[in-house]
This record gives C-alpha cells, sequence and structure tokens, in this order.
C-alpha cells in the first residue's frame, strides 16, 4: 500500500536471483609489511643502520607488491551473496511510545516566532531609554556627554579618575562604547522580548515592561558597585529606574503589537481537533489574513 | 507492530558521487599545505634572526630558469591530461616526457644550487638559521619534487610500454593534481625564499 | 538477565551462526593471518579498538602509579626522574596511542556501514595506517628498554607530552629519548593523516543511493569534521617534529636559543596542533552522543541542521583558540582578548549541542540502559568541564591557576568526563552489532555507577588543590600543605575507576562467549548498520541500500508515517 507514496519499500525485490556475488578488495599483506618498514625506517634513527636497511628492503619490496596489487586492476575477491531478508521487530512492547494519533506528524507550528519585532523593540526600547537619561544629564550637569561618558567610560582602559570638566565633553572613545554597550545590551533583551513576550500568560506588557525592569534594575543595583564601582558612585538610580521602564514599555509595546503569535486556541476547530485533510494547512494559513 | 522484513530495492535515478582519487588527493594536498604553512611560517619568523653568516642576499641567486622549467611543466602536464582524455596515447607520452624533463631539470637546477652553496659559500644545515630554514624549506619542496618524477617514470614507462590505456585517465589526473600542488608551492617558497628573504 | 532483548523469531538466529565461518575453522595461525592480511573496514576498525583498550590499560596503570606516588608527602615509591617518565608516556599515550585509535576504530567500522557503503574508499591504505600506528605504538613504547640496551635504565620520554624546546634540544636532552618521541609519534602521525584522507573519501564518494549529505547521520558529518582537522592539526605537529629532528640529527636551529631560535614558536607550533587535537578527540564523542541520545529517547535528533552547523563551526574556530594555551608565555593585550574571546566563541557551538540533546531527551520515552546511563552523565560532566574551560580561558584567570592541578582537572573533565564516558557508552551500544552479543547489562550498571563514582571522586576533588597552589607534574609536595588528604581521596578515586574498568574488561571477554544472542537490531534504532545483520558479513549489505530520509530503519518500520514523507 505504501511503495506508491515512498521510495523504500518493504517487499523483496521481484524477479532477482538470491545469490548473487559481490566485488570486495582481496586481503593482501603488503599494507601490512609496509607499516612495518617505513616504521623500522624510523626505528633505524634511534637505533643502527641495520634496521634501517631491513625497514627499507621491506619498503620497497611492499611498495612493489601493492603495486602489482592494483595494477593494471585491482585485486577482488567474490564473496558469495546469501540474499537472506533480516528481520527486525520493532521492541514496542519495552518501550512506551508517545501516544498519538496518525496525524500527530501534521501538528507543525503553525507561526514561528517574529525574531524581527524584537530587534524592532530592541532598537525602539533603546532610543527611547536615552530621553530620560539624557534630560538627567542637560539639568543636572548641561551637557549630553555626561551620560555616555559616564557609560562608555567603563571600557576605556586609560581613563582613571576623569574630572567633571572631562566628563561634560565629548570623547571619542568613550562615545563609541557607550553605544555598542547600549546598542548590544537593547538587541539582546528586545530579541529575549520577542522570543518570550509572546508566549507569555496574560498581559506580557505588565510582565516585560513593568516587572521584569524594576526586577534587573534592582539586581544591577546590587551589582553595580562590584562590576563598574565608578558607574555605581555617580549613577542617578531615579532617572536610570526611569529609563529602564521606559525601554521596557516601547519595546514591550513594541514587540506584542508586531509579534502577534497566533496560539492553537484561536486556531480554527479542525485543527485542534487534529483533523488532517490534504491542503488544510495552506488554506488555514491564508485565511486570517483576509 | 508487525514484523517488517528488511529490503532495500534498487531506486533507478542516476547517482553520481565525487572521484574518490580526486577527494583523497585533495585531502592529501591539505594535508601537505599545512605541513608547507608551518615551514613557510617558521621561515619567515626566522629571516634577519641570525647571529652569524652568510646571509640570503650574500649567497642567494634568483632561480629564473629552474622557476620557468617548473611552472611550464604544469602546462604541459595539463596537455597531456587532455591527451589521454580522448585516447591520443602518443600524444600523452610526448607531453608526459616533456613534463618529466622539466621537472628533472628543476631538480638538477636545484642540486646545483645546493652545491654551489656547500661547496662554495659553506652554507650548511647547522651553519645558522637561515641554513636551517633554507635547506628545511626548499628540501621539502625538492623531496615532493622528487616523489612527482619517480610517480610520473612510472606511468611513462607503463606508457612507453603500452600498458597504459585512455581507461587509466582518471588516475592520470590525480598525479597531475599532485604536480599541480608542488608548482603550486614553489610560486610560495620562490616569494618567500627568494624574493622576502632577500 | 533483565535486558529488554528483542526476541528475534525463527530464521534470524540460524542466519547468524552462518555469519563468522572464518573464525571458528581454521587454526589459530590462519586466524591470525587473517587478520594482519585483512582490508575488511570492520575488521580494521575492531583492530584499532582492541589496540586502544589494551593501551588504555597500560596508561592506566601509569595513572595509578602517579597516584599512588601522590598518596603521601616524599614519597618515593617512584624515582623523580621515573615520575616525569611515567606522567610523559600517560599523556602521549592516552592522547595517541588510546584516544585516536579507538575514535578511528569506530569511524573506521561505523562509517561505511551509516552511509550505506561496501568498504572504506582506500581497504589498503586503511590497513596501512591502522599498521604503522600500531607499529608507532610499540616503538614508542620500545623506548623503555631501547637506547641503552636492556641492563640500561630505560630511556622513556620525560619532557611532558607537549615536550617544550629547547628542554629538547641535544644539549639538554642527551640519548635518543626526545628521537624515540619524535620518529613514534611521526609514523603515528602518518597513520593518522591516511585514516583522515580515508574516511573523506568515502563519506563524500561511498554513499549509498538517495544518502544525500544532508541525509547521512549526525556521526559521519563528525568524522568528516575530525577528519579535516586532522589533515590541517596533526600535520603541523609532524612538520615541528620534523624541525626538532633536524635540530638533533643534523644540527640545525630551529629551537635552539643559542643561535637565535625561538622556543616559544615551538610552543605555538604544539599548540596549533594540541588545540585542534582536544576537538578531534571530543567531536567523536560528539558524534557517539548524537546517534545513542535519540534512539534511548525515542525520538529524533533535535535540529539535525544546527548540530550540523555547530559541529562544523566548533572545528573551524578551534583552530583560532591555540595561543589560550600560551597566556603564561606572555602576549600583546591585544593578543590575549584574542584568544580569551576566539576561547569564549567555542561555547556558543557547543552550548547549541548541549542544548539540542537537552531537546531531544525532553519529552521523550527514556531508556535507561547503560549506553544511555553514560550518555547523560557525558552530558553533565561535559557541562562542567565546558564552564571550567570558560574560567581558564579568561587570560586573568588563567595567570593564577596555569599548570595547576585545576588545569589538570579541567582536561580531565574533558577527556574522561566526555571522551571516555561515550566511548565506553559508543561500546556498549555497538558490540552486539561487532560481536553479535549483548554485553552484560548487569555488570554494565556496575560498571557505571563506579565509574561515576570514582571520576567525581578524583576528578571533582582534583579542582581544589589546584586552586590552592598545587602545581602539576610535581612529584612530590610538602607536609604541611594542606595537600594530603585531598591527594588521597583522588587516589581512592583513582582506584575505584580502576575497579570499574577491571570490570568494564571482564564483561567485554564474558560477553563474547556467553552473552545474549543480539539480533540484526536489539535497541530499535534508525540508521544503516542496523539493518543488517550483526556481525555484518563481510560485503554489509546484501543488496545496495537505497534511502530516502535521514532515519531508512524508521521508515522501513513505520511505513505508514515515513520520516520521508517529511522531507
Amino acid at each position: 500500500m505504501t511503495e506508491a507514496r515512498h521510495p523504500i519499500a518493504t517487499n523483496p525485490p521481484s524477479g532477482e536471483a538470491h545469490t548473487h556475488a559481490v566485488h570486495l578488495p582481496a586481503p593482501t599483506a603488503w599494507p601490512f609489511l609496509m607499516a612495518l618498514g617505513v616504521t623500522l625506517l624510523f626505528a633505524a634513527l634511534v637505533t643502527s643502520i641495520a634496521v634501517g636497511a631491513l625497514g627499507l628492503l621491506l619498503t620497497v619490496v611492499s611498495i612493489v607488491g601493492w603495486f602489482r596489487n592494483v595494477l593494471p586492476h585491482e585485486l577482488h575477491d567474490d564473496i558469495e551473496v546469501a540474499d537472506e531478508t533480516v528481520v527486525v521487530v520493532p521492541s514496542s512492547e519495552k518501550v512506551a511510545r508517545i501516544q498519538v494519533d496518525e496525524t500527530h506528524r501534521a501538528q507543525l507550528p503553525l507561526q514561528t516566532f517574529p525574531i524581527s519585532s524584537g530587534i524592532k523593540g530592541g532598537i525602539a526600547g533603546g532610543i527611547a531609554m536615552v530621553i530620560p537619561a539624557e534630560i538627567y544629564g542637560i539639568l543636572k550637569f548641561h551637557s549630553i556627554w555626561y551620560v555616555v561618558n559616564l557609560l562608555g567610560g567603563a571600557g576605556v582602559g586609560g581613563w582613571i579618575n576623569p574630572t567633571m570638566e572631562e566628563m561634560t565633553h565629548f570623547r571619542l572613545s568613550a562615545f563609541l562604547t557607550a553605544n555598542i554597550i547600549q546598542g548590544a545590551t537593547t538587541l539582546l533583551v528586545g530579541l529575549l522580548y520577542g522570543a518570550m513576550l509572546p508566549i507569555w500568560p496574560k498581559r506580557p506588557i505588565l510582565l516585560g515592561g513593568i516587572v521584569a525592569p524594576v526586577i534587573w534594575t534592582g539586581f544591577l543595583h546590587s551589582l553595580l558597585g562590584i562590576v563598574n564601582p565608578f558607574f555605581a558612585e555617580r549613577i542617578d538610580w531615579w532617572s536610570f529606574g526611569a529609563s529602564q521602564l521606559l525601554f521596557g514599555l516601547v519595546a514591550g509595546y513594541t514587540v506584542t503589537r508586531l509579534g502577534h503569535l497566533k496560539r492553537l486556541a484561536q486556531v480554527p476547530l479542525s485543527i485542534r481537533l487534529g483533523v488532517e485533510s490534504p491542503g488544510l494547512h495552506v488554506e488555514q494559513g491564508k485565511e486570517p489574513k483576509q | 507492530m508487525s514484523i517488517v522484513p528488511l529490503e532495500h530495492v534498487a531506486g533507478e535515478a542516476e547517482w553520481r558521487m565525487p572521484s574518490r582519487g580526486v577527494v583523497g588527493m585533495a585531502s592529501l594536498i591539505t594535508a601537505e599545505a599545512t605541513i608547507f604553512t608551518i615551514f613557510v611560517v617558521a621561515y619567515l619568523y626566522y629571516i634577519g634572526r641570525d647571529v652569524s653568516g652568510p646571509t640570503p642576499k650574500q649567497v642567494l641567486e634568483l632561480p629564473i630558469f629552474n622557476t620557468v622549467c617548473l611552472l611550464s611543466s604544469s602546462f604541459f602536464i595539463w596537455l597531456a591530461e587532455h591527451a589521454i582524455e580522448r585516447g591520443k596515447m602518443k600524444a600523452f607520452t610526448l607531453w608526459w616526457s616533456i613534463t618529466f624533463l622539466l621537472g628533472a631539470i628543476f631538480l638538477w637546477g636545484t642540486g646545483a644550487e645546493w652545491y654551489q652553496l656547500i661547496v662554495h659559500d659553506h652554507l650548511t644545515v647547522s651553519t645558522n638559521l637561515f641554513g636551517t630554514t633554507f635547506y628545511s624549506l626548499v628540501g621539502l619542496h625538492a623531496s615532493h619534487v622528487i616523489i612527482g618524477l619517480l610517480m610520473m617514470l612510472v606511468v611513462l614507462i607503463f606508457s612507453l610500454t603500452k600498458h597504459l590505456r585512455p581507461q587509466h585517465a582518471e588516475r592520470v589526473k590525480v598525479l597531475a593534481l599532485y604536480w599541480h600542488f608542488v608548482d603550486a608551492v614553489w610560486v610560495v617558497v620562490f616569494t618567500v625564499v627568494y624574493v622576502v628573504g632577500r | 538477565m533483565d535486558t529488554p532483548i528483542i526476541s528475534v523469531p525463527g530464521g534470524i538466529e540460524g542466519a547468524l551462526d552462518r555469519t563468522r565461518p572464518q573464525g571458528k575453522k581454521g587454526t589459530y595461525l590462519e586466524a591470525i593471518h587473517s587478520w594482519i592480511v585483512t582490508v575488511d573496514h570492520k575488521k580494521i576498525g575492531i583492530l584499532y579498538i582492541c589496540f586502544g583498550l589494551i593501551f588504555l590499560l597500560v596508561a592506566g596503570v601509569e595513572a595509578l602509579e602517579i597516584r599512588i606516588q601522590l598518596l603521601v608527602p616524599h614519597s618515593t615509591f617512584l624515582t623523580p626522574a621515573s615520575y616525569n617518565r611515567i606522567f610523559t608516556m600517560h599523556g602521549t599515550t592516552m592522547v595517541f596511542l588510546v584516544g585516536m585509535p579507538i575514535l578511528f576504530g569506530f569511524g573506521n567500522y561505523l562509517i561505511p556501514l551509516m552511509i550505506g557503503a561496501r568498504d572504506m574508499a582506500f581497504p589498503r591504505l586503511n590497513a596501512f595506517s591502522f599498521w604503522i600506528s600500531a607499529f608507532a605504538g610499540l616503538l614508542l613504547y620500545y623506548s623503555f628498554i631501547g637506547g641503552l640496551g636492556l641492563a640500561g635504565t630505560g630511556t622513556a620520554p620525560d619532557v611532558g607530552w607537549f615536550a617544550y624546546a629547547p628542554l629538547t634540544e641535544r644539549a639538554f636532552s642527551p640519548g635518543h629519548t626526545i628521537d624515540y618521541w619524535a620518529v613514534a609519534l611521526i609514523a603515528n602521525g602518518i597513520g593518522s593523516i591516511g585514516t583522515s584522507i580515508n574516511i573523506l573519501a568515502t563519506i563524500f564518494c561511498m554513499r549509498c543511493k538517495g544518502m544525500t549529505l544532508l541525509r547521512m547521520p549526525l556521526l559521519p558529518w563528525l568524522y568528516a569534521t575530525v577528519a579535516f582537522l586532522v589533515l590541517v592539526a596533526v600535520s603541523p605537529l609532524t612538520a615541528a617534529q620534523a624541525m626538532l629532528m633536524i635540530d638533533r640529527y643534523l644540527g640545525g636551529h630551529f629551537f635552539d636559543t643559542q643561535a637565535g631560535g625561538s622556543a616559544i614558536l615551538w610552543a605555538h607550533f604544539f599548540w596549533i596542533f594540541g588545540h585542534p587535537e582536544v576537538y578531534i578527540l571530543v567531536l567523536p564523542a560528539f558524534a557517539f552522543a548524537n546517534e545513542i541520545i535519540p534512539v534511548f529517547s525515542r525520538k529524533a535528533i533535535f535540529g539535525y541542521p544546527a548540530m550540523v552547523a555547530a559541529s562544523v563551526g566548533i572545528g573551524f574556530i578551534s583552530l583560532g583558540v591555540w595561543a589560550h594555551h600560551m597566556f603564561t608565555i606572555g602576549m600583546t593585550s591585544v593578543g590575549n582578548a584574542f584568544f580569551t574571546l576566539s576561547t569564549m566563541i567555542v561555547s556558543i557551538p557547543t552550548g547549541i549541542k548541549t542544548f539540542n540533546w537537552l531537546a531531544t531527551i525532553w519529552g521523550g520515552k527514556l531508556r535507561f540502559q547503560t549506553p544511555m546511563l553514560f550518555s547523560v552523565a557525558f552530558l553533565f560532566q561535559w557541562l562542567i568541564a565546558g564552564l571550567t574551560g570558560i574560567m581558564l580561558s579568561v587570560s586573568a584567570w588563567n595567570w593564577q591557576l596555569h599548570n595547576s592541578y585545576f588545569v589538570v582537572a579541567h582536561f580531565h573533565y574533558v577527556l574522561v568526563g566526555a571522551i571516555v564516558f561515550m566511548i565506553f557508552a559508543a561500546i556498549y551500544y555497538w558490540y552486539p552489532k561487532m560481536t553479535g552479543r549483548m554485553l552484560d547489562e548487569r555488570l554494565g550498571k556496575w560498571h557505571f555507577w563506579l565509574m561515576v563514582i570514582g571520576f567525581h571522586l578524583t576528578f571533582d576533588l582534583m579542582h581544589i588543590p589546584g586552586l590552592m597552589g598545587m602545581p602539576r607534574q610535581i612529584y612530590t609536595y610538602e607536609p604541611d600543605r594542606g595537600w594530603t588528604l585531598l591527594n588521597q581521596l583522588i587516589s581512592v578515586g583513582g582506584f575505584i575507576q580502576a575497579v570499574a574498568v577491571l570490570i568494564f574488561v571482564y564483561n567485554l571477554v564474558h560477553s563474547y562467549f556467553r552473552g545474549a544472542v543480539a539480533g540484526p537490531d536489539p535497541w530499535d534504532a534508525w540508521t544503516l548498520e542496523w539493518s543488517t545483520q550483526s556481525p555484518p558479513p563481510a560485503y554489509n549489505f546484501a543488496v545496495d541500500p537505497v534511502v530516502a530520509s535521514r532515519r531508512p530503519l524508521w521508515d522501513l518500520k513505520h511505513p505508514d508515517d515515513t520520516d520521508s514523507a517529511f522531507e
């Protein structure tokens, strides 16, 4: 019943003789002797020249022997094939199989997680969180570079105990480092959001936008003194927290808006019941868009 | 669960695999190229670190004629490959002999260079770092040339005694691949030893 | 025995008895002759594995000697000189004469069967490669009695398995100790390169009909990566050893610091080989896990394409990390940063593999038979080995702990906890295919649990003296350092592992004669090697197989639910 569909059939090929011969390379001692010869050649370096002479003789003789073995035609043995059928019984009694009905293989995910929404959310959140930080920097120190230097200064090796004058002026290395830190973390967190928010239960905005930033801000508050004492001394936790919250809200909102994932509960009844009919998937996939 | 007899049915569609000779030789060439890389790195690393003479500038001369011979042999072996593929055995023997001859001239040239260096310039493996690295790298290449020439000699003898047939074209191609590699390595060795190192 | 062996109906047992005709009849001499002249990949594979197992016992005895020596402070069990020889030979043997032969043996045996071929691409080269590796091993061990003659003290190499220059130069190592080390490993390297060429040619040119590259089981994929790594990693060692021999025999100056040569260059050349070598050994262990874990979880491997990409990725990244063995030699800060980062990057593909194994196990119907037990232990131990690896990749941390017992514990976690455990798993898994008999499951459980307890006693505790400052390769220590108790516990763990290995060896021999008959497919597996008899006939498959999916045997067993329908 299945031969038509699958290239591998389970019944024996019909009309073929049940014994035939297979060409296999004939056994030969030349590789063994040549290996011995070459090893003796090496051994001559640590023992005596006589060993080397024996090794050379063996090597040359076996090279010739080996050549005669493969030229002009490879020697081979004809092995008679006893063409019995090997029978295999799947051990279904010993192992409880996963209980599945016939259609379990067809329950493929209707959609995959939209990674791009995470990237977009990360970028949007990353830009948005700059605003509270810059407001703080401009109000307190009258410079847009202060917060940049504060974040980026960690990565600049030669910059030890900068003065306030240095902190409020542009510095390329700190600027680049700050951008890398900011860009990489917001993108990664955005990706994490893209992967996780759509599958979280209920109110993803509350979890991703408020609870998660509060948790990691608290975590950073306790940890920053060890990781970057310079940053920890100068940080303003209220504006920092506001930045994180804003990031969470913007990134979370973007992700949930762009990355709306269909769950099984939203799928038509026929699919939830596991009924499969040819072509159903394509039609179902198109339907929600109309 | 039913008992399933295991039988594989022969399929009809054509199933082609690459030639194992070519893949095997390509793998060997990868390994050999790595060995050469290590020797070349050592040579480059030790340029100018000698504590005593002679230096490359004092004793080395550009082996232009040798290089032309070796590199042109790649062209002739390519002609030979074409000839055997088309079954022109006479042409094959001619091109193959020319290749062999050019390789032999190269080897003779290297020998003459070494004779000059050892006898007249008193540069040996143990003289200084230059001597150590030079003889190792050029010697490693020359040993590959010798192996290539020996293999080519065997083919030449078979070809002259009419034992070689057009159906052996694939084996000849594999050997030719090795010879192309030996030539390509010489380009690197020449650049490193005679151009950069001088 | 409580093993869930599938009863094979009628006809098959009759077929099985006919599969070993040449071994049964004929004299012993004929049997030995047939093994010497064989070019059959299965016989050569078994030769490789037996050779590796014998040297496993030899190197294991050397490890025990080391542990006896370190049992108490100021021990005089070994002289300082012989201690140096023992740990050098232990390391060299385990890497070159145990790890690589066993892994090549499995490759030889399994690759043609898994891709549906009748033999390797170059059967005679295959035999040559094995024999030269074997003779090289004997040559290395001949050094114990060679050189100075039978009455001499023996001249085994005593410079550590990495043989740093300029200690290996004539001026500092007279006699032939280093020469034995170098020539034996050059000869062994020729064998390794020959086998790798063979494996690559087999995988690319000998696949059966329908076996596209992305339908191959993961094991051939990983072996292709390993073979490539051998080509580009063992060759530098061969080249460096050739340079060393030029120095020692022809008076060259490659590593002669008096004449401007560089000792650091040797370190670079050695570790350009040395680090990929770790992956040459561990990738086959991954390959075994890739085959065993799905079968005992009753699920197809999770993320096949990601596994392929991760394996090949590990192969390539591992070529760019060697200098993390050389942080204390001194590099620029850029060099330190580069090798720290490149080393950490290895953990990404490795992490992908680990998560894919977990995802394969997740939700599966697990069967905890011995192969699976070893595989599960492997997963945990490999994770810990990887984590200490990340710690050591940080150059600042490395400066503190380099050449301490912490490093010894780390790489033994890789070599024993991951590789040796997976070798055991593989032997339990494929022994039925190779011999037609099952290994005893009860002895297997004893073996496993003793091995796990002994392993963790030894190598978990070994981290601690390292952190306390105990350097590696010292032949004894002062009693006031606080290392004594830890070393004694470590030694006890070593002996527990030795008992476990003895049980294993007994199991191997006992089950060969008395084990339950396995039948062609005792584990209900899915790859092609299980579709032929156990042991397979010389021609492997009576009819050339044709496959249409990654699990050809699943397709045959479940014609109503085939993989090929979903490709």
